[in-house]
């Protein structure tokens, strides 16, 4: 039987509704790829070869009974590692839940049930999320499937690398700061993430709960709103769930073909704003890079402007304020009485027994919690926190004007080409400095999107398209337009 | 601002973790070089923002239903084997 | 010297919201009370990772009514905060809790409650009308519960913890430091009780359901704090022995500290709490996963409709349509379920309200505090000196009126008590035997007047034939009776004997006395 690693989702689940081939087949040969290149790469914490093929044969199952079958059947998901799914152990990459198992699934991941896709494993992270390489992950660090010296990315690097790897069809990452986008961008895969409130976060382990999403990745732009559509919508168990899911179902019906006629008739009125200060701030060959892209907008009829956003500059502080103030509270239940890992608290004193127990945190997610505790401590909580948040009104209320005049905002997605493992760990506030360009979508909510545009000497570069709150029908027409014209062809990797 | 390994000490024991001299040594600068950076925030010319415009908003007719609707506690409890007549055992208290 | 000491008291009370159904933000039985170790717990209230807060509507109503009732002004908008800090019975980590240092954003604030004080004023002879600012009232989640093997902390190896509770919906009312005298405390909780028992939010009968932390000062010296009160009875024990504490630290020219301290029950004394609580900095900032609560308008007036009748406006009521005294409706409203027996009571028999209000205050309670009584000493609670003079028993009586349920009377007993008594079919003797039978056996009145026949005897000629009777048996009483008319009434009560207190004691009276003179 031919390779059916390269397929999407949309013809993933075409083939096996159309009987070309079985769910048992397509997941078999994925399973294989896993165990032929994860060791090279290190993408997965945990497999679920017994679950995939389980819920591959009910699949197949009910394809030869007629049964009607998911949107999302057969497709191979692998689920960033601080997602909870039940009776599947969690461990956000770290050694205080080496053991944990939840007693429940995630909304998105019981979505993802529902629509028939299924469940391969969970991929490695930077520890709680916090990092933008994996390199913090207590079980050893993703590589880039381009070239394995250089960084994936993070937090989601293990999401991204899986999918660039073709370790699966599609995966859940979460975002907090760029932790979709940036892995994204360094793999040369597509990364989403939603507009705040469109995605319920219950199940996600929380690490600064007012800036973070959950979200898909993808080879390609469909394949990651087919996901999208499956998981989004308001959602009972999160209050902070805001509207009801996009729909394009229509749209699927009728082909892809019809769908860009429809691109053709909305794309003249496209109008594109490039965000000045981003691209300025980037390595000459993205710059570039991002020209081109602008070009190419502009050829297809868009119109394209280049435009500064002043509060730019104070973005990164904020952010970083917010997240470790958030993180510093959120991680705080982690004690070991309820749930963790094997230590039993007999003979100790219940302070000495806490603070063992957390010196277990990697040194970032140690540092990140005490400065989240500086930050909001007893005459700091004005200068800091409360500034941030007013940083982050500030933001939104210049990016709402914006969004007037232009329908959609460019930029990077990354000021950086990605770069050697181990280069920047030493210093902390170096790597904080490459999330420049995507924390202006957390801090204000908006949806944002990352998708290849080019490489640089075998390094993946990514376009960021961005667009105002609730207008992913927007953002996803602009993508397609791009993906469409721009054509990067990828011949992933093959790594064994 | 200047911290002392001190300091650090104290917000490591605020946070409950145990920080060894070899970590307070090599954290003490790098958090004081980031904190640093989130000084910027003080550079800021900010214009009057009403306080209602932060944070997301929910009417109070959309708020939960008091229906009770238990769970399965059987499952929660699996998770744990350090347990002693149902009850959670933990460190002393003294 | 004498120096008059200036006392500050101020109090910090929570109350369980136990008529909810289910907990503040997760939808976890509300009722925990007797359930085994955490089988009343879920994902959320057990602080699993990935669980977010669902915030409960109605315990937020209740929590309006709260403050409408204690006079406060409630804001447009509500925002929780967290309150972080590490202990074992907290399985966040951090207190979902309300915070007004940045902005009124609490349930309530700057209320007042009036009361009366046990003291009279001098000059106008009447009890002295008092006030408490009510600071500030919010929401918060109660902590889950430690327990110790052995039952002590000090020798324990380990604890037991038990989250069945964690998460269950609290009130804080927080008053300014108003209170000068601990008896005015003691009055204060009791209008507090009543106030939450009338707006059906709490059963403060429940174990736990109402706690309250004081704090203490004087001389402007430095404010103590005192937790781990047990219960609101030893609220006022606990301030008595702290005032004099400090005024003993202070005639020995010895500084009072900024502490707090715990209430030892069983010694009676505040003490210096075994594990020493460090200076805590709890970090608050509003909860990102609670949308800020928009009440607007509306809300108030929602609220307005669904309080119902405050105790005070129930007792002016009792004053002005049924005509009780004073007194006699401050003990009624003092416990809910005795004004419910009385007004549930009136309405099946309405000729003689005053009637019904005296039996329910008098024997009824008299009952009450006898089960009570009982009820303890089986329970070896030590039988507790009850202090002579009216508050107390009066608020024993209110403190137990749970146990209106375990006497097996109700209002229909109590109507037809009162009806019997009223139309003189049985005189006030018999209904007091009548009456300490019944709330044992759930006898209907009537039932044990047919089975034991204590009609009154009005008939003269049957008098007259048991006076005859006593006069042959009581030959030396006699003799004294005709010296000391005063010895009459030795020979009337025997006549009572003889005829089971059905004769009546006017007409014996006179027969007796007749008899005498004849003779």
């Amino acid at each position: 039987m031919q390779s059916l690693l390269h397929l999407n989702a949309q013809q993933v689940r075409q083939g096996i509704k159309n009987g070309y081939f079985s769910a048992q087949e397509y997941i078999s040969q994925i399973l294989e790829r896993i165990q032929k290149v994860d060791d090279k790469i290190n993408a997965f914490i945990t497999v679920d070869n017994d679950g995939a093929l389980r819920q591959a044969s009910l699949i197949d199952k009910k394809v030869r009974s007629g049964e009607k079958i998911g949107t999302l059947a057969g497709v191979a998901v692998s689920i960033k590692d601080n997602i909870c799914t039940q009776g599947l152990k969690t461990t956000c990459a770290s050694k205080l839940l080496k053991e944990y198992v939840p007693p429940y699934d995630a909304t998105v991941v019981n979505r993802l049930k529902n629509s028939d896709a299924i469940i391969v494993g969970k991929a490695n992270l930077d520890e709680f999320a916090m990092g933008s390489t994996t390199e913090f992950s207590r079980y050893g660090p993703t590589c880039n499937p381009w070239n394995i010296n250089y960084v994936v990315g993070g937090s989601s690097g293990g999401s991204a690398a899986s999918v660039a790897a073709l370790e699966c069809t599609v995966s859940l990452g979460s975002d907090t700061g760029g932790s979709i986008r940036c892995p994204a961008s360094f793999c040369s895969v597509v990364g989403f993430k939603p507009t705040y409130g469109l995605i319920s976060r219950f199940g996600l382990i929380s690490y600064a709960n007012s800036l973070e999403q959950i979200g898909p990745i993808g080879k390609t732009v469909l394949d990651v709103r087919m996901v999208m559509d499956a998981i989004a919508g308001i959602d009972e168990n999160d209050p902070t769930t805001i509207a009801t899911a996009i729909s394009y179902a229509e749209e699927e019906e009728q082909g892809e073909e019809q769908h860009l006629q429809n691109n053709d008739k909305n794309k003249k009125n496209i109008r594109v704003g490039l965000i000045k200060e981003l691209v300025e701030g980037s390595e000459p060959v993205i710059s570039k890079c991002i020209y081109s892209a602008m070009d190419i907008f502009t050829k297809s009829g868009c119109k394209c402007e280049e435009i500064s956003i002043r509060s730019v500059d104070y973005a990164l502080a904020s952010y970083y304020t917010i997240a470790m103030a958030e993180a510093s509270s959120n991680l705080a239940r982690f004690d070991n009485i309820r749930y963790g890992f094997d230590f039993d608290p007999d003979g100790y004193e219940w302070n000495t027994y806490f603070a063992k127990v957390r010196s277990n945190f990697g040194d970032e997610v140690k540092r990140r919690i005490i400065i989240g505790s500086y930050v909001l401590s007893s005459g700091y909580y004005g200068k800091y926190y409360l500034k941030a948040q007013k940083v982050r009104a500030m933001l939104k209320h210049e990016l709402k004007s914006l969004f007037k005049k232009y329908d959609i905002l460019i930029a990077p997605t990354m000021p950086v080409l990605p770069f050697t493992c181990g280069e920047k760990i030493e210093d902390p506030l170096k790597v904080y400095l490459i999330d420049i360009d995507t924390v202006i979508a957390n801090l204000t909510g908006i949806p944002a999107i990352s998708i290849p545009a080019g490489f640089s000497n075998g390094l993946p570069m990514g376009l960021q398209i961005m667009a105002d709150e609730l207008q992913e029908q927007t953002l996803f027409n602009t993508a397609l337009l791009f993906e469409k014209i721009a054509n990067i062809k990828t011949e992933y990797p093959e790594l064994c | 601002m200047v911290f002392a390994k001190d300091d650090i000490k104290h917000l490591g024991w605020l946070s409950r973790i145990e920080l060894t001299d070899k970590e307070l040594e090599k954290f003490t600068s790098q958090i004081e070089e980031i904190i640093g950076y989130m000084n910027k925030l003080d550079t800021i010319p900010l214009f009057e923002i009403d306080e209602g415009q932060i944070g997301l908003q929910k009417k109070f007719s959309e708020l939960r239903r008091d229906f009770a609707n238990p769970f399965n506690c059987d499952t929660l409890n699996s998770s744990n084997n350090r347990k002693k007549e149902g009850f959670v055992k933990g460190p002393r208290m003294v | 010297m004498l120096a008059i000491t200036a006392i500050k008291i101020g109090l910090e009370i929570h109350c369980q919201l136990t008529h909810l159904q289910s907990k503040l933000f997760c939808p976890c039985y509300s009722d925990y009370r007797g359930k085994t170790a955490n089988t009343n717990v879920c994902p959320i209230c057990y602080g699993l990772p990935g669980t977010l807060p669902l915030l409960n509507q109605r315990a937020i109503e209740s929590a309006g009514m709260i403050s409408l009732a204690l006079g406060c002004q409630i804001p447009q908008n509500l925002v929780f905060y967290r309150k972080n800090y590490f202990y074992p019975d907290l399985p966040k980590n951090f207190q979902l809790t309300q915070y007004n240092a940045y902005g009124i954003t609490s349930i309530g604030v700057n209320g007042k409650l009036y009361y009366y004080g046990d003291d009279v004023d001098g000059g106008t002879g009447k009890v002295r009308s008092k006030s408490a600012r009510i600071r500030r009232v919010q929401i918060e989640e109660d902590p889950g519960r430690l327990v110790y093997e052995n039952g002590n902390m000090d020798t324990s190896f380990y604890t037991l913890i038990d989250y069945n509770r964690a998460g269950i919906c609290l009130v804080e009312i927080v008053t300014e430091p108003d209170f000068t005298d601990p008896k005015d405390v003691r009055i204060f909780l009791n209008k507090i009780t009543s106030i939450i028992e009338h707006l059906e939010v709490c059963n403060t009968n429940l174990e736990g359901a109402v706690r309250c932390d004081v704090n203490v000062s004087i001389d402007s010296g430095k404010r103590v704090e005192i937790k781990n009160i047990g219960s609101f009875k030893e609220v006022e024990k606990a301030i008595t022995y702290e005032i004099a504490r400090q005024k003993t630290m202070s005639l020995h020219n010895i500084e009072v500290k900024s502490e707090t301290r715990h209430w030892d029950d069983a010694r009676k004394v505040t003490k210096q709490p075994r594990t020493k609580e460090e200076e805590q900095d709890y970090r608050y900032f509003p909860e990102p996963d609670i949308p800020t609560v928009i009440l607007g308008n509306e809300f108030v007036s929602l609220i307005k409709t669904k309080i119902p009748e405050l105790p005070d406006a129930r007792k002016t009521r009792f004053i002005t349509y049924y005509n009780l005294s004073e007194h006699v409706s401050q003990v009624l409203i003092d416990n809910k379920d005795l004004a419910d027996l009385f007004e549930s009571a009136v309405k099946i028999y309405s000729h003689s309200p005053k009637e019904i209000a005296n039996w329910i205050v008098t024997d009824l309670v008299g009952s009450i505090n006898d089960a009570n009584a009982k009820r303890k000493h089986e329970l070896n609670e030590g039988s507790g000196n009850k202090v002579g003079g009216g508050q107390e028993e009066k608020e024993e009586a209110g403190r137990s009126g749970s146990l209106l349920s375990e006497l097996k009377i109700g209002s229909k007993h109590i109507a037809e008590l009162a009806k019997l008594v009223d139309q003189n079919i049985i005189n006030r003797s018999t209904a007091k035997s009548i009456l300490s039978r019944i709330v044992n056996t759930g006898e209907m009145p009537s039932q044990v007047i047919e089975k034991t026949d204590t009609t009154k005897i009005n008939d003269k000629k049957v008098i007259s034939e048991a006076v005859e009777s006593i006069f042959n048996s009581e030959k030396s009483a006699v003799k004294d009776a005709k010296q000391n008319p005063n010895a009459a009434n030795f020979l009337l009560g025997k006549v009572m004997q003889l005829t089971k207190g059905r004769a009546d004691p006017g007409i014996t009276l006179n027969l007796i006395k007749a008899k005498l003179d004849i003779k």
